[in-house]
């Protein structure tokens, strides 16, 4: 990874040059931004929302960010720390940051070091709730060396050092403004929330939760030409499909993200050729999590869904197997994504990198799956419904509210049926699935079902944490308040070998081999089944030039956006 | 006032129901004309089509001429109509409570004609109101014109529609039962009232009332409907005493008399009232007359002079006890 | 009169109370977590430590007498503050949104301009333009204009906005391209081309309600003024000669107004209150969009806070009609 980095991110800056020559700040007028969750809060601590974080990535900024493909740029770092450059400690405990000079808040006052260590402080202190916490794990200090040195120390030997102060969930903010919004204060800072003080090529002129966000550009903003844009007028509310509509249609606005539209809905609208589409495929893969452990209700409360009770149907692999060979990846991802939307057998299905490319899951096998059930047993009764030892091969199959998802059930219900396999669907409203409330019985932790479907996916283009999420020690328990990102409860010693060793690889090359090879496991125990790699699909108008889709925040490159004449 | 063929008719959706089937009839300067009949026998229809109070649709005047000093009501412009009504003929309705406004004061109501037909302003229209409130026996008028409809009892009330009918001095007053709705001690007051202003401002009067005794006191002429045709019609003490019409008969029979003595049932008329249906071209009473005959039944009675200002729509001759043979 | 209107309102205090209390508890009581929308990326112990910051682990009635404070001093003194220029409130914790961490009540003021002026000028050209329909429906009733009204309305009453509003945007917006199909809260109005750009904007959802408004108000005027064209009061008032412009626009209309006024301020609070729909489509983000995204987010305190106001001025206009009822009909008297 280092290497990598070290290497790919001279051309991520090289990709960033290619922005009109002519261009000089504020001459391109107002960019109107569409989103239809809009803005809550500018200040990505207290929220986390993809909605929050993007507009605030308009504004504040981290000391370095991830480009489209996924590699590490700069941003108020003068470049990035790596153990070649010695910015990273050959034991790799610790980062040292040094910050371009001359750097100005927008406010006109200089960006020091102290800033970055405030940062630090107002995240970590733990009754402020920042949602960014996690980045914060590990951290032993963080201090400043001179006005542009920061050195952070890790407790323990951390191979991937960029998480804290990198990407849009961890920019800087200034110490002066927050300096009284620390801890239990911290939500009390309306002001600051809302307009806070950055060094990104945007300020918040004028801030209306949950409906308007009007930007000017950043007069202090360290490229004198930049950005081109006088302002943002960024608008929230209604739905995704009116959202398109006013960028392909009406022309109304330049950006609508987040559209998740039904493909020929979509295509049929930029046929009329006002504006593009644009699919940018991070790692979001729709996935069905089997349930290892028995949700019978008639178990205790303490035990059910846990691994005191292996599944009665589900903890036979070939059961799994033969669901996951019954289904057509490529079917339902044309149904219900079209080009939104690719088949996919990895979990981890990007950066290419880290990416396994398997592809035996994608063809469907309904002889082999009748075959395999019939192996592990259980005969097709009367009815044509699978017993064994008089028990029904029946499972219960939840999901959120939400037409595709409704959609792929009963697709699969089909299939299933087809291979003697009865399913109860049910479909739940996504703020209670998703809900951590302990006491609900819906929640996607708890799994009182059989089979779960909803989309998973990796904040950081490194998989380090996201293939460390189905360790055995992460299984939701009734002790842990149900709280663990392990939902299917998969337990696997050599599993957890290997996540272990990431954690001491730093190679690249050797990173990425574990990671391919953690992927294949689990593709490989059926516990969970990718199904559909999902893009996030947003649309320009024909007269917004330097649009570039990925990267962390999808305004990661805001200040080279400019007007096509 | 003299009315000739007034025919009215109500279009509904299917039927059509005839009401008033070619009334003609007259009132003299100053006279009071009681009209009676059972209940649907177009009373109401017949008066209110001589100042085309109905609404239409469903109600349509057919035919007919109602003359009024030298001009004909019927064929008068919206604008001219308008100017009768209340102007020179006074209307009182049956329910005096629901027929005032609920939300205007009675003030205001009496005030509405004045201004209107004697272009008075609103001082002098409230002074006249007031005046015209104490006399119709309103006790404190001034008090009182600032009050509304509720705040009055029944009898109270129809003093106020009376003085609103008689606001502008009109020719003719038409009191449609007025005073059906009230108890017997209020009746007595409201037809004494009348009296009294009628012969304080002589005017005429059709005073259209169920109540034969109550007509008998006070009328100078009496006009019986059946069927929506006036089937008798003489001068008050000649209709009692001598009666040509069945049905005439038959109605007086109902009503009670002092020599009668007070456990003797009263009758009612037998039978059922007619359906307006279709036009009658039979005699509407035949089904329920004791006299009916051949002709009865093909051929409708028209009215007949059958004496000195004495005229009944009958084929039979019920001094004669035949069928009546000159006609 | 003033009495009765005091006492009216003071047994709604009792009431109002209840109501509170329910809300509280339905919002407490209902599913939902209000981290729900945040990237399944943030861990649990984070997670647990976030919901601690919003105050969501308190005790209940902790919470809830927290609120009653919130509502009835510190917001009232807030807005005393604002007024005069004092500063009684200062330091005080004021109703926090947990979606925004921003006050609940400016926010509230915020949309309310918006909300006031789609909704509530929907409403007002919806009540102008039914009452001549409604007048016109019954006075000529069965009329071919009278039956092409009853279609209408009925097509008004049984189209949801949220079809109405697309179809309004598909042929205003997309083929006519006459109307902008978002809503910009940002506009200030200081010259005739902002004025026109404001009528633009507004003109669709506008159009919207006010055919709901129009399409209810219209016929319920309609069957008002049948019943009361049929009094007898009507035809006394023709009998004393007075034309057909005052019997039906005075006699009639004054009449036949007393229930339909009612009717017309018991709907306001819902103009207070938003339209959830249509604001959504035309991004007019005010009060009705902002329960219905504190509703998915689970911001419980906002959604609270809207609630008892909702309550409040449901409480409040149902006095007020009654009210009006006295002062429109002399027969019905308060003492
Ligand atoms: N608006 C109307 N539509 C249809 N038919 C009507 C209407 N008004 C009256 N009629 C019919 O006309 C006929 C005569 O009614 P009218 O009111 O004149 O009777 P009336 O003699 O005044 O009776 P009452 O003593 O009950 O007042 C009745 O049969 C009635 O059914
Ligand atoms: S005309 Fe005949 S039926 Fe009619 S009242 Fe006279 S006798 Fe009777
Ligand atoms: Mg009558």
């Amino acid at each position: 990874m280092l290497r990598m980095v070290s290497l790919l991110a001279g051309a991520g800056v090289a990709s960033l040059v290619a922005t009109p020559a002519l261009a000089e700040r504020g001459t391109d007028g107002v960019v109107n931004i569409l989103s239809w969750q809009a803005p809550s809060i500018m200040n990505p601590y207290l929220s986390g929302g993809e909605k929050d974080t993007d507009a605030a990535s308009l504004v504040l900024e981290p000391l370095a960010s991830y480009d489209e493909n996924g590699e590490l740029f700069p941003r108020l770092a003068a470049e990035i720390p790596t153990v070649e450059n010695g910015g990273v400690a050959k034991d790799l405990k610790s980062i040292t940051w040094k910050l371009k000079p001359g750097l100005k808040w927008s406010d006109g006052t200089t960006v020091t070091a102290k800033d970055v260590v405030f940062t630090a402080n107002y995240c970590m202190d733990p009754k402020g709730g920042c949602a960014a916490l996690a980045r914060f794990q590990g951290v032993d200090k963080v201090e400043a060396l001179d006005d542009l040195t920061v050195k952070v120390t890790f407790k323990e030997l951390t191979v991937v050092p960029y998480t804290l102060f990198v990407a849009m969930w961890s920019p800087i903010i200034q110490a002066k403004q927050f300096a009284d919004c620390l801890g239990t204060k911290a939500p009390t800072c309306t002001e600051a929330n809302f307009y806070p003080v950055g060094t990104g090529p945007f300020v918040v002129a004028n801030f209306k939760p949950n409906d308007a966000v009007q930007l000017k550009a950043n007069p202090n903003y360290r490229d004198p030409n930049k950005p081109a844009f006088a302002g943002v007028n960024f608008k929230g509310g209604g739905d995704a499909l009116g959202a398109a509509r006013a960028v392909l249609q009406t022309s109304e606005y330049d950006y609508a993200g987040m559209l998740q539209v039904a493909p020929d809905v979509l295509s049929k609208m930029e046929k009329g050729g006002k504006g593009k589409l644009l699919s940018v495929f991070g790692t979001n893969v729709e996935t069905l999590f089997m349930n290892l452990t028995d949700p019978s209700a008639s178990l205790p409360p303490e035990e059910r869904s846990t691994d005191k009770h292996p599944h009665p149907i589900l903890s036979d692999v070939r059961v799994r197997q033969a669901l996951s060979m019954a289904l057509d990846r490529a079917r339902l991802s044309e149904i219900g994504y079209g080009s939104m939307g690719k088949p996919t057998c990895d979990f981890v299905p990007a950066p290419p990198i880290f990416a396994a490319g398997n592809t035996e899951c994608l063809k469907q096998d309904i002889p082999g799956a009748v075959k395999l059930l019939d192996e592990a047993g259980w005969k097709p009764g009367p009815d044509g419904i699978r017993e064994k030892d008089s028990k029904k091969l029946k499972l219960t199959f939840v999901t959120t509210t939400n037409a595709t998802r409704n959609q792929f059930q009963a697709i699969i219900k089909q299939w299933w049926h087809e291979i003697g396999v009865d399913v109860e669907l049910r479909s739940l409203d996504a703020s209670v699935f998703f809900s951590s409330d302990p006491s609900s019985p819906d929640t996607y932790q708890k799994f009182y079902a059989d089979v779960q479907m909803w989309t998973n996916y990796s904040d950081a283009p490194d998989p380090g944490e996201y293939v460390a999420t189905y360790t055995c020690n992460k299984a939701p328990l009734p002790d842990k308040q149900w709280q663990g990102s392990n939902v299917p409860r998969y337990c696997d010693t050599n599993y957890d070998a290997l996540v272990k060793e990431l954690g001491k690889t730093a190679a690249i090359e050797k990173r990425a081999e574990i990671v391919k090879k953690l992927n294949t496991i689990l593709s490989d125990s059926y516990a969970i089944m990718p199904l559909v790699w999902r893009s996030s699909v947003s649309a320009t108008s024909k007269t917004l030039g330097g649009y570039v889709g990925s990267g962390d925040s999808r305004f990661w490159n805001a200040q080279d956006w400019y007007r096509r004449k | 006032m003299e009315v000739s063929d007034l025919q009215t008719v109500f279009w509904s959706r299917r039927t059509r129901i005839y009401a008033a089937n070619g009334v003609s009839f007259h009132l003299n300067r100053g006279e009071l004309l009681g009209v009676v009949g059972e209940s649907g026998s177009g009373k109401s229809v017949t008066m209110m089509s001589l100042l085309r109070l109905l609404p239409s649709p469903p109600a349509e005047i057919v035919s007919g001429r109602v003359r009024l000093g030298d001009r004909d009501l019927l064929s008068l412009d919206p604008s001219e109509m308008r100017k009768v009504r209340g102007g020179e003929v006074g209307f009182i309705f049956q329910d005096p409570m629901t027929s005032l406004n609920p939300v205007f004061t009675v003030g205001y109501q009496l005030m509405e004609p004045l201004r209107k037909h004697l272009g008075l302003g609103r001082s002098e229209a409230r002074k006249r109101a007031i005046e015209l409130l104490s006399r119709v026996g309103i006790p404190s008028p001034q008090d009182r014109i600032n009050d509304y409809p509720h705040q009055f009892s029944g009898g109270m009330c129809q003093r106020v529609m009376i003085a609103i009918a008689l606001a502008c001095d009109p020719k003719v007053l038409i009191a449609d039962e007025p005073t059906t709705a009230l108890d017997v001690t209020i009746q007595a007051q409201i037809l004494e009232l009348v009296q009294k202003l009628r012969q304080e401002m002589g005017m005429s009067v059709i005073w259209i009332t169920h109540d034969l005794g109550v007509v008998a006191g006070i009328a100078d002429r009496v006009m019986v409907m059946y069927g929506g045709l006036v089937v008798e019609c003489a001068a008050a003490d000649d209709l009692y005493a001598n009666p040509r019409h069945p049905y005439t008969r038959a109605l007086l029979e109902t009503v009670p008399r002092a020599d009668m003595a007070g456990q003797e049932r009263l009758k009612s008329v037998g039978g059922q009232p007619p359906h307006l249906t279709v036009f009658p071209t039979s005699c509407p009473f035949a089904p329920r007359c004791p006299h009916a005959f051949d002709r009865c039944r093909s051929e409708r009675p028209p009215l007949m002079p059958v004496g000195e200002g004495h005229d009944a729509a009958c084929w039979w001759d019920v001094i004669e006890g035949s069928p009546r043979d000159d006609v | 009169m003033l009495n009765y209107a005091i006492r009216r309102l003071l047994m709604a205090v009792p009431t109002l109370f209840l109501i509170s209390l329910m809300i509280f508890s339905l919002l407490k009581l209902a599913p939902g977590d209000p981290l729900s929308q945040l990237p399944l990326t943030i861990p649990p112990e984070v997670r647990e430590k976030m919901r601690a910051a919003l105050g969501v682990d308190e005790p209940l009635i902790v919470q809830y007498l927290l609120w009653l404070k919130q509502f009835f001093v510190i917001e009232p003194l807030r807005g005393f503050d604002i007024l005069f220029g004092t500063h009684l409130s200062d330091g005080m914790q004021r109703i926090i949104s947990w979606q925004t961490r921003g006050p609940v009540f400016s926010m509230i003021a915020e949309r309310l301009p918006q909300t006031l002026l789609v909704v509530g000028l929907a409403y007002i050209v919806g009540v102008l333009i039914a009452v001549p329909i409604g007048i016109v429906s019954a006075y000529k009733q069965y009329s071919v204009f009278d039956q092409i009204g009853t279609f209408l309305s009925m097509l008004g009453l049984a189209v949801p906005p949220f079809f109405s509003g697309v179809l309004a945007i598909l042929i205003f917006a997309v083929y006519l391209d006459w109307l902008p199909t978002i809503y910009n809260t940002n506009l200030i109005v200081n010259s005739w081309s902002n004025f026109t750009e404001q009528f633009l904007q507004m003109a669709m959802p506008v159009m919207v309600l006010a055919v709901q408004t129009i399409a209810s108000i219209s016929r319920y005027l309609r069957s008002s003024m049948l019943d009361n064209l049929e009094q007898d009061y009507v035809r006394t008032a023709r009998a004393k000669g007075m034309g057909e412009n005052v019997v039906v626009f005075i006699h009639v209309l004054r009449n036949s107004m007393i229930p339909v006024v009612t009717v017309i301020t018991l709907g306001l609070p819902s103009v207070f209150g938003g339209a959830i729909v249509t604001e959504q489509i035309f991004r007019v983000n005010g009060i009705g969009q902002l329960l219905i995204t504190a509703i998915y987010a689970n911001d419980v305190p906002t959604v609270q806070t809207l609630a008892f106001i909702f309550a409040v001025l449901i409480v409040v206009f149902n006095l007020i009609a009654d009210l009006l009822y006295g002062v429109l009909d002399p027969r019905i008297r308060y003492d």
